[in-house]
């Protein structure tokens, strides 16, 4: 992938499983930063949960005796505590890199043999995904159970799914959108009666 | 004392070194206070609203500089809401009425307007050197006032303010007559410069020796200018991102060639790597270097430049660099005395490049850091106790570790005895910003050790109002004290009210402070603001057990001659 030319600086990935913390796209993530714990109001449990440190009981005990934590505003803009000229001079700049790189994978559908190509840092989650396949196969598709739920009644002949760089075949939708996007090589839509 | 004339007394007065030392000697007698006030040359007011402007000037008739601070420290991180205050009209005002000697102005976190602006430049015929650090309220407008109008100007230095742009005619305004200027930063203005009018201002400033552009300015306009600035000891570079053609590479190598009094480097806005190799010959004379506004640069391309800058003293990069840079920096950089790390890629919590080990390198090698800002996502306990040992003569110490509340990263543990042996080794600590997961012993161990502090920024820490009351009993030289997202509610708050006369302000927002017991402290005290700034009602119907009484969003409180102010906006209530 070419977002990948950006993590050549780095020699060790972080304790966290992502391995491309520069990857672009994961900027774009409207959520800020906040680690998701179970206490906490769900006014904070904003997009991609990155954090796998907070499993001990000590941290837990401290989160439940910090009171209620800022709106969700306050937390974007007021951390992490850098001023404002940084803050905007290194988010132009990141929206300047985001600009300038791709993300295109193969897309086929099973039947098929002639695929496309799509560039998925132009969208930006599992829902538009949704709508741009929807749109460029002309048929109805879902992906992962949960969204299922989220339509009844609308059965679709195809779902989505994905090989990662393990070259293992996965079903779409599971991972936060960010984590699927440093996963993904190829997308394939599947038959349903298939499954 | 009362034989010498005042001359000699003034004399005397004139080698103390500080308004500390003033402001005690002009309490001795009537005498002395009258001497010492009309020979004051510099005044600085911590706090805007400490203090009636019009007192000031009145004392103090014959300044030449004054300084004058507006909004507490949590606003740079937007934690105050706009419109405040912090007005620096009503201090230029007066100034303008009953100090026209003034020759210098300095204001930090205040809102100037282009009225003020023109009123400074048209007022004072002296004036000289105007300093404006975080303000905002101005637009390029009150510049060109200031250029036009301020014939013996050496001194104008922007930084990291708000600007408003309307073009670039405010450069051309500096008149042919102005040949004195020693110092000009525009490094914040948005807009473009004429080139021509840049260019010809600096070949007609011989005493130029501080010049930061912004990133307008082409690297062919900044090869002239060196051309023209051997004297030149500061640099803030224009723009250093576009793929430039080998020509201009090699006129910018020939012009750095030619500064050889160049000390410090700074701008290097989105600079592609291609134009540091060009920049080497100057590093090995650096004394400071700020490359946080590249985050094109990646540890590699760092690390190669750094390695040059053996005589680096004050280091501010991003954290792009990673721990393996900074081992380069502890090899390289002996004579390191401030480092500054700072986040790239701040949407994401909980990963940078940089960790403790990073740190802890920067420590063994670079005995001589006194300084400290460090953004990570994570730190031990183990890493902090061998950074104490190897650095004790830290004088600021700032950790922030992006994810807030988080354990150390090896034990899951708080880290109270990382922060501990941190107070305990660096006697001369004045300045600490904790981080991570911290219980009340912590403050138990500031309380304890840190004798000399003098500001303290809590955030995220902390079990109960003992943590508060720790530092509040302990830190005797306490001056400034900040809390966000902290558990400290109306028993800390009130545990040792006089403390707060000793102090400058104090700072608290998102902890459990309640409106009843701001209104306690501000009845004990009458000679304190008590600040509650209430801007959302959504808060309030989360807290549980606070008596029913909703919790207070945000408290200042600071001690003040003037009273209540009068220019509150409506969502601030002064108790």
């Amino acid at each position: 992938m070419l977002v990948m030319a950006e993590c050549k600086g780095r020699d060790r990935s972080p304790s966290s499983s992502m391995d491309s913390s520069t990857h672009p796209a994961l900027s774009t993530a409207s959520a800020a930063c906040w680690p998701t714990r179970p206490d906490l109001s769900t006014d904070l449990r904003l997009g991609l949960s990155l954090s796998t440190s907070l499993s001990s009981s000590s941290s837990l005990q401290a989160a439940e005796s910090i009171p209620s934590m800022p709106s969700r505003n306050q937390v974007l803009l007021s951390w992490p505590p850098i001023k404002p000229f940084l803050r905007s001079a290194l988010a132009a700049s990141a929206s300047r890199r985001r600009r300038q790189q791709t993300l295109f994978v193969k897309v086929y559908m099973e039947g098929l043999p002639i695929g496309r190509k799509l560039d998925l840092l132009l969208l930006d989650g599992y829902d538009s995904l949704l709508v741009k396949l929807c749109n460029m196969f002309k048929t109805p598709i879902t992906y992962a159970d949960v969204y299922q739920q989220q339509v009844p009644g609308v059965k679709a002949a195809h779902f989505l799914t994905y090989e990662d760089q393990d070259g293992d075949w996965m079903m779409v939708g599971d991972v936060p959108w960010n984590l699927f996007l440093t996963s993904v090589k190829k997308i394939r839509i599947t038959r349903t009666d298939k499954c | 004392m009362t034989y010498f004339p005042e001359e000699v007394v003034e004399h005397i007065f004139s080698f103390l070194p500080g308004q500390h030392d003033r402001n005690t000697v002009s309490l001795v007698c009537k005498v002395w206070y009258e001497i010492e006030r009309l020979s004051r040359r510099t005044v600085f007011v911590g706090n805007c609203y400490a203090v009636r402007p019009e007192r000031v000037v009145l004392r103090f008739p014959n300044m030449r500089a004054l300084t004058v601070k507006g909004k507490p420290h949590f606003a740079d991180f937007n934690l105050v809401p706009p419109d405040w205050g912090g007005y620096a009209a009503p201090w230029i005002e007066a100034a303008a009425r009953g100090c026209v000697g003034l020759e210098e102005l300095r204001m930090k976190r205040m809102v100037v307007t282009d009225e003020s602006l023109e009123l400074l430049a048209k007022t004072f015929p002296r004036f000289r050197a105007l300093i404006l650090i975080s303000c905002e309220g101005f637009s390029t407008d009150g510049l060109a006032a200031i250029a036009s109008h301020c014939k013996l100007l050496r001194e104008l230095d922007l930084q990291e303010n708000e600007v408003e742009d309307r073009g670039p005619r405010w450069l051309s305004c500096f008149p042919d007559s102005c040949t004195s200027l020693v110092s000009l930063n525009f490094a914040c203005i948005k807009g473009e410069v004429n080139a021509g009018s840049l260019e010809r201002l600096v070949a007609r400033s011989p005493n130029l020796r501080s010049l930061r552009l912004n990133r307008s300015v082409p690297v062919d306009t900044l090869s002239k200018i060196l051309m023209r600035t051997p004297n030149l000891e500061d640099l803030g570079t224009g723009n250093l991102a576009d793929d430039f053609q080998t020509e201009s590479y090699i006129r910018l190598a020939l012009a750095f060639d030619k500064c050889k009094m160049l000390r410090s480097l700074s701008g290097f806005w989105d600079a592609s790597p291609f134009c540091l190799p060009f920049i080497y010959p100057v590093c090995a004379q650096l004394t400071g270097l700020n490359l946080s506004y590249a985050p094109t640069l990646d540890s590699s391309d760092l690390t190669k430049m750094i390695s040059h800058c053996v005589k680096l003293q004050r280091l501010w990069v991003l954290d792009c660099i990673a721990d393996k840079g900074l081992q380069v920096v502890a090899s390289s950089c002996k004579d390191l005395q401030e480092l500054r790390v700072f986040p790239s890629d701040f949407y994401i919590a909980g990963y940078s490049p940089v960790t403790e080990e990073g740190l802890v390198a920067i420590s063994l090698g670079c005995q001589k850091l006194s300084s400290l800002l460090y953004f990570c996502h994570q730190m031990t306990n183990a890493a902090l106790i061998t950074i104490a040992k190897n650095c004790p003569n830290f004088t600021r110490f700032r950790l922030c570790i992006l994810e807030p509340g988080k354990p150390d990263a090896m034990t899951n543990q708080p880290l109270d005895e990382g922060f501990g042996a941190i107070v305990r080794e660096c006697k001369g600590l004045r300045r600490l910003s904790i981080s991570g997961l911290l219980t009340d012993k912590v403050f138990m161990y500031i309380g304890t050790y840190a004798k000399e502090l003098e500001m303290l920024s809590i955030a995220f820490a902390g079990d109960s109002d003992a943590g508060m009351m720790h530092v509040m009993k302990g830190c005797k030289n306490l001056r400034k004290l900040e809390i966000r997202d902290s558990p400290f509610g109306d028993a800390a708050l009130l545990e040792n009210v006089a403390k707060y006369e000793t102090m400058r302000s104090l700072w608290m927002s998102s902890c459990n402070v309640t409106e009843k017991g701001c209104q306690v402290l501000a009845s004990k005290m009458p000679m304190l603001n008590v600040e509650v700034i209430n801007e959302l009602d959504e808060n309030n119907e989360m807290d549980e057990n606070h008596g029913g009484l909703p919790k207070v969003d945000k408290l200042y409180v600071y001690r003040t001659t003037a009273g209540g102010r009068d220019d509150a906006p409506n969502f601030v209530k002064i108790l």
